[in-house]
């Protein structure tokens, strides 16, 4: 029961990894490992749209020219006010300049909006394509990388590392194109008006810089703890909560609890410390500003003084020395960002980069009679250990195979053979007679129809569902699918019939229910050869029953190999293969094998006699 | 709102963190004027010893401000991180003391987020009011305020473009909030498509399905482009619009002040602070703006987190005060039993059995026929749904929790190690037991030999819950820990299955001569492993089919003949189809 729970629970947070605090992303840094080879592939992608991308870039260059024009233009007006004292006041003038002012301004908000619509098309049809591509791949992507690469792995690059891609697209590539080239027009205005001055503001950007450095190289360290202590938190929290009932036969909650404290004690104090010095930041940021402000101030003003530079400057330049620095930040805090997005980026081209299956040759409708021969098929997944050794197998058109053995025994992996999930190592599987690597794998699939343990339904109307066996079905072929695998019963009692949408996984239907959608689908797909995974999952005995007739009349005249547990299976079987170690310890019917007193006679004693099944 | 309750222990730090605020703040709102005073009486008033002297001041005032920015930092994480911490506690006690089935109910997945993001967010809420909700608050009054004491008139200037700030902010909000919630459903789709693909690749190719699979995640891949265009449509035009409205403002500013400064009424430096006040005044109510987000996002956590401090374990402790006779140490009187929220036939249906102490009983049965659900039932892990179980002649129901759990050790089926070292693991059956203590359990569970064949001895770290070691080796481990607990009954849940025969007799041997005074309940599937029982108990859906001991069995079972014959024709090769 619990084991059962257990699989059928989501996996633990493949949305997104543990917050830490504002600092969190720059604690997850990772350094991209082909920064420049991954920077070119994304580059690409984002100028896959030329047009957009020379829109945007020409509207930056636009917003940036009225971003520096601006504190000038503000200057220009107040100089004319302290002209006016103790002299002439040029009210047209200086209307004139507000006037310029506010178009500068209007059009400035009018540029802005239309880098906001040009980011924002750019990136997230970027992402688009970004998703369809990595789409495409993984779906045609071999069972193997299935197999072999965990699922929320594979879940993380759709959603995390396009997440980020996405994020560092519509924000960081914007300002660090626009940021660079204000800090160049900047200094270059700030040096036309007053060398003198541009020293004096460069004196708090250098420090602004500095103690950032140094701050942030130390908090560095106490970040880092605190996320050490958050996943010990984390780690203790799950390995307490899915051992819960070990802690409740040991009457261990005191203990446990005791630990937690301890943990998150040292991750309050931890968390205390970090979260001072990162908010001292914002404090000692503001003091350096004041400094500077201060002494372009003082200087400006002394400047003025002596006639050197006017009023309207000083404003000017408190205004450029601000726009100076901010993008020189924004562009430091963003790179932890970047370089996430970047390593993100890199893993997402690795699937894309990854050996697909998708098929070259045209599908010819090969109808297959149902003849199934195994030549001498050898097959491992790891080399040096084989699964299955030297098996040679003939079905002939209709009969029905029964594969019996242990677990591990090579029963799947002959499924999946067959099916050219996997190819073998050597010999040869035929299909009346024709080698299967000579018939396209869609064609091949065609002509299989399998039901697995694990029933996988779509998020998606209960028709849909079936109709997935064919896709241009009317609803009385569905209907009488669903006939034919006693499915019609159950879904009649939805109030929405046919309509009934599942829930992911189709979770809101019983197990015994889903295994009956599934077979109803193979029903649809009626082909002539048929794999059938028979579930040991506990249902109701009506249910199974069910269960168990829908395959019978699924499996009349087809060719059948059936992956066995139930002992009438089994019996009506043509042929029983006992397997053992990837290879055929005996084979025969029923009566053969028990006369035989061999393995089959052992394993039949053990499982089934006494009527326990 | 309620979880709020838990700052007061905090009030002073909580009192502190605004105050110091206020105090940063008010030296923020010093500076404009202090400048204007350099531009007026220095700069254009040529006097150099004034812009000194009033340039010395801004800069005293400005660490008077960074300190107390520090402070109210410092005072504020005191009284978040701290309530943070008590929070996580509270909710972490809830959580360890919740009952299987509520447990089940939650997910793991879902427990974790509440214990940690969610604590975090209400944590993170706390010191946004204690400090951003002040600072943005203070420094909009403080603004307005400084602002109208430059000059009157500009409080026409606020008067018209805030309002109109307060009415882009709210529609943006109105508009957005829905948008939001719908990217979040189409966000939903695109993975779950993606992860329909992940888990269900074999039935997507065995039915040649993946062009039809691509164009579904084109269409919703596409819903989600366009739906997220929407939004960042939306943002696009708010920050300009803004942006406009405070430039505007800033012009209207100068204009009114310059002929205000023209007809000699007002100062150059004035117009200039007036600008510095009024970018303050609207970036305060941008953060505002900001805020309410976070608020919302708090509130989710919060009922997030009320959820579970709201859920009382539905097994709790009885009255404890009964004690009875009995020659039965446990008895199974008419019990059935379904899990909750499970319909079909019950696991157990009218089960009667009763154990004598010091007796040793083995439960025989097929997978699913509900030995292990029997063996839940005594220490409470699940509650019957009729009839009752007795252990020592008391309803168990009656018993408090951890007097009833004393009593018994359940060995489960799938052994449960922790991080820490081969002996930590052991000790947890009985804390503060001593090395020579330990060792013994672990002789008895024949784990001694194996343990003592590692490097580190008993001192070995066991990682990622026990995956360096064998099943075996797993089983014997969780044994010792059992055994250490010297409990009055001890039950194996099929918890020797990955022994050898022969560990297995020598394990029995062991406990045997060491633990006679112990009841012991043993699940077992080989009959083997069950023989020397004091009795053998065959089970099959929910229900006894055969009882006694061996030899009474093998005369008088028909069941427990076939099982017999067939376990030991196959020399007791104990595969499974």
């Amino acid at each position: 029961m619990s084991e059962k729970r257990e699989q059928n629970r989501p996996p633990i947070n493949i949305m997104g990894r543990p917050r830490g605090g504002p600092m969190g992303a720059m604690m997850n840094r990772e350094k991209p490992k082909n920064a420049g080879q991954t920077l070119k592939r994304l580059a690409a992608y984002i100028a896959m749209d030329k047009n957009l991308f020379f829109a945007l870039m020409s509207v930056m260059i636009l917003i940036t020219v009225f971003n520096l024009a601006i504190p000038s233009v503000q200057g220009w007006a107040i100089d004319k006010l302290t002209d006016a004292i103790g002299g002439v006041f040029d009210a047209e003038g200086f209307v004139r300049f507000l006037v310029l002012l506010a178009t500068l301004h209007i059009l400035n908000a009018l540029t802005s909006y239309l880098q906001g619509i040009f980011s924002a098309k750019l990136s997230q049809r970027t992402v688009r394509n970004m998703r369809s591509d990595l789409f495409s791949k993984i779906v045609y992507l071999p069972i193997k990388y299935f197999d072999t690469h965990r699922h929320g792995d594979i879940m993380s690059r759709m959603t995390n590392d396009v997440q980020n891609i996405s994020n560092t697209v519509s924000q960081s590539i914007g300002s660090l194109i626009s940021g660079t080239l204000t800090v160049l027009g900047t200094l270059v205005i700030m040096l036309c008006y007053s060398p003198a001055l541009t020293a004096v503001s460069m004196i708090t950007i250098v420090l602004t810089l500095f103690v950032t450095r140094n701050l942030t190289k130390f908090m560095r360290k106490m970040f880092v703890k605190q996320q050490e202590l958050l996943g010990s938190l984390n780690a203790h929290s799950e390995e307490t909560i899915t051992g819960s009932k070990t802690i409740a036969a040991y009457i261990l909650e005191e203990e446990q609890k005791q630990k937690f404290d301890d943990i998150s004690n040292s991750l309050k104090n931890c968390s205390i410390k970090a979260q001072i010095l990162g908010g001292s930041m914002g404090p000692l940021m503001n003091f350096i500003s004041n400094f500077g402000y201060l002494l372009i101030a003082a200087t400006g003003g002394f400047m003025a003084w002596k006639s050197m530079i006017t009023v309207g400057t000083i404003q000017a330049f408190l205004i450029y020395t601000k726009q100076f620095s901010r993008p020189i930040n924004e562009i430091a805090n963003q790179f932890a960002q970047i370089q996430t997005a970047m390593a993100g980026a890199e893993r997402v081209f690795a699937v894309m980069d990854s050996e697909e299956e998708r098929q070259v040759d045209e599908d010819k409708g090969m109808r297959a009679e149902g003849n199934i021969s195994f030549k001498d098929v050898c097959f491992s997944y790891k080399s040096g250990e084989p699964v299955i050794r030297n098996f040679s197998l003939d079905v002939k058109a209709g009969q029905k195979i029964a594969l019996v053995g242990a677990t591990g025994s090579g029963k799947t992996t002959i499924v999946n053979l067959l099916t050219r999930f996997y190819d073998i190592d050597s010999g040869e599987i035929l299909i009346d007679g024709k080698n299967i690597l000579d018939i396209p794998k869609g064609e091949l699939r065609e002509n299989i129809a399998i039901v697995l343990q694990d029933t996988v339904l779509f998020h998606d109307k209960i028709s849909a569902n079936i109709a997935y066996g064919k896709l241009d079905a009317s609803m009385e072929e569905i209907s009488s699918a669903a006939k034919m695998s006693n499915a019609d019963v159950f879904i009649e009692r939805f109030p929405e019939k046919y309509d009934t949408m599942l829930s992911e996984g189709g979770q809101n239907l019983s197990e015994g229910q889903r295994q009956l959608l599934s077979i109803a689908r193979a029903v649809l797909k009626n082909p002539q050869i048929l794999i059938l995974d028979e579930a040991t999952s506990n249902v109701d005995t009506r249910t199974e029953l069910n269960i168990q007739k829908a395959m019978i009349r699924l499996m009349e005249n087809r060719t059948s190999i059936i992956i066995a547990h139930r002992l009438s299976t089994i019996r009506d079987a043509d042929v029983i293969v006992v397997l053992d170690r990837g290879e055929i310890a005996e084979i025969g019917s029923h009566e053969e094998l028990l006369n035989k007193k061999g393995r089959y006679f052992a394993l039949y004693s053990t499982q089934f006699a006494g009527g326990v099944i | 709102m309620k979880l709020l309750g838990l700052l007061r222990k905090y009030w002073f730090f909580s009192l502190l963190a605004p105050l110091f605020m206020i105090g940063e703040v008010s030296m923020d709102l010093m500076q404009p004027k202090l400048m204007s005073q350099i531009v007026d009486d220095g700069v254009l008033g040529n006097n150099m010893a004034v812009i000194i002297s009033t340039g010395l001041k801004m800069l005293g005032f400005t660490a008077l401000g960074v300190l107390s920015g520090v402070l109210s930092g410092v005072f504020t994480n005191l009284a978040s991180q701290n309530f943070g911490n008590d929070l996580r506690k509270k909710v972490y006690d809830r959580v360890i003391h919740l009952s299987f089935e509520q447990t089940d109910k939650f997910t793991t997945g879902s427990l974790i987020t509440r214990l940690t993001n969610d604590v975090t967010a209400v944590q993170d809420f706390v010191s946004q009011a204690l400090r951003g909700f002040v600072r943005s608050g203070f420094m909009f009054a403080g603004g307005i305020i400084m602002l109208l004491s430059l000059d009157a008139g500009f409080g026409k200037i606020t008067a018209c473009v805030l309002p109109l700030q307060i009415l882009v902010i709210f529609t943006f909000l109105k508009k957005v909030a829905p948008i939001f919630s719908k990217v979040q459903e189409k966000l939903d789709k695109v993975n779950s498509v993606m992860l329909e693909n992940v888990t269900g690749a074999r039935v997507i190719k065995a039915y040649v399905r993946e062009e039809y699979e691509k164009d579904r995640f084109s269409i919703a891949n596409d819903e989600l482009m366009n739906t997220n265009l929407r939004v960042m449509k939306l943002m696009a035009s708010i920050s300009p619009l803004m942006m406009l409205l405070m430039n505007i403002a800033v012009v209207l500013i100068i204009y009114i002040g310059g002929f205000e400064v023209a007809a000699a009424n007002m100062q150059v430096g004035e117009i200039m602070a007036a600008i510095n006040y009024v970018t303050m005044i609207i970036h305060s109510l941008m953060m505002v703006s900001m805020m309410f987000q976070s608020i919302t996002r708090a509130r989710a956590s919060m009922s997030r987190i009320n959820e579970v401090l709201d859920t009382t374990p539905v097994i709790s402790d009885g009255e404890g005060n009964s004690e009875r006779e009995s020659e039965y140490i446990i008895e199974f009187n008419n019990v059935s039993f379904t899990y909750p929220n499970y319909s079909g036939r019950p696991v157990i249906d009218n089960f009667n059995l009763k154990i004598r102490k010091g007796e040793w009983v083995a439960i025989l049965g097929a997978t699913g026929s509900g030995k292990t659900s029997l063996i839940n039932l005594i220490p409470r892990f699940y509650d019957v749904c009729e009839g009752s179980v007795l252990v020592e002649g008391v309803d168990v129901r009656e018993y408090k929790l951890n007097k009833l759990r004393n009593k018994i050790c359940t060995v489960m089926q799938k052994s449960e190690l922790y991080t820490g070292t081969v002996e930590e693991n052991i000790r947890m059956g009985k804390q503060g037991a001593s090395h020579d203590e330990v060792v013994k359990a672990a002789k008895i569970a024949q784990a001694d030999d194996f343990i003592n064949s590692f490097e580190d001895g008993y001192n070995t770290v066991i990682s990622e819950k026990g995956s360096s070691l064998s099943g075996g080796q797993k089983q014997r481990v969780s044994i010792a820990r059992a055994l250490l607990k010297k409990p009055e009954v001890l039950i194996f849940d099929d918890s020797t299955s990955a022994l050898d025969l022969a560990t297995e007799s020598r394990l029995h041997k062991a406990l045997s001569e060491e633990l006679s005074e112990t009841t012991v309940i043993m699940i077992a599937q080989r009959v083997a492993s069950v023989k020397n029982a004091d009795r053998i108990v065959v089970i099959d859906a929910g229900e006894v089919k055969a009882c006694g001991t061996h030899d009474e069995l093998l005369k008088n079972s028909d069941i427990y003949i076939d099982i017999y014959n067939s376990q030991m024709q196959s020399m007791g090769e104990g595969a499974s189809l």
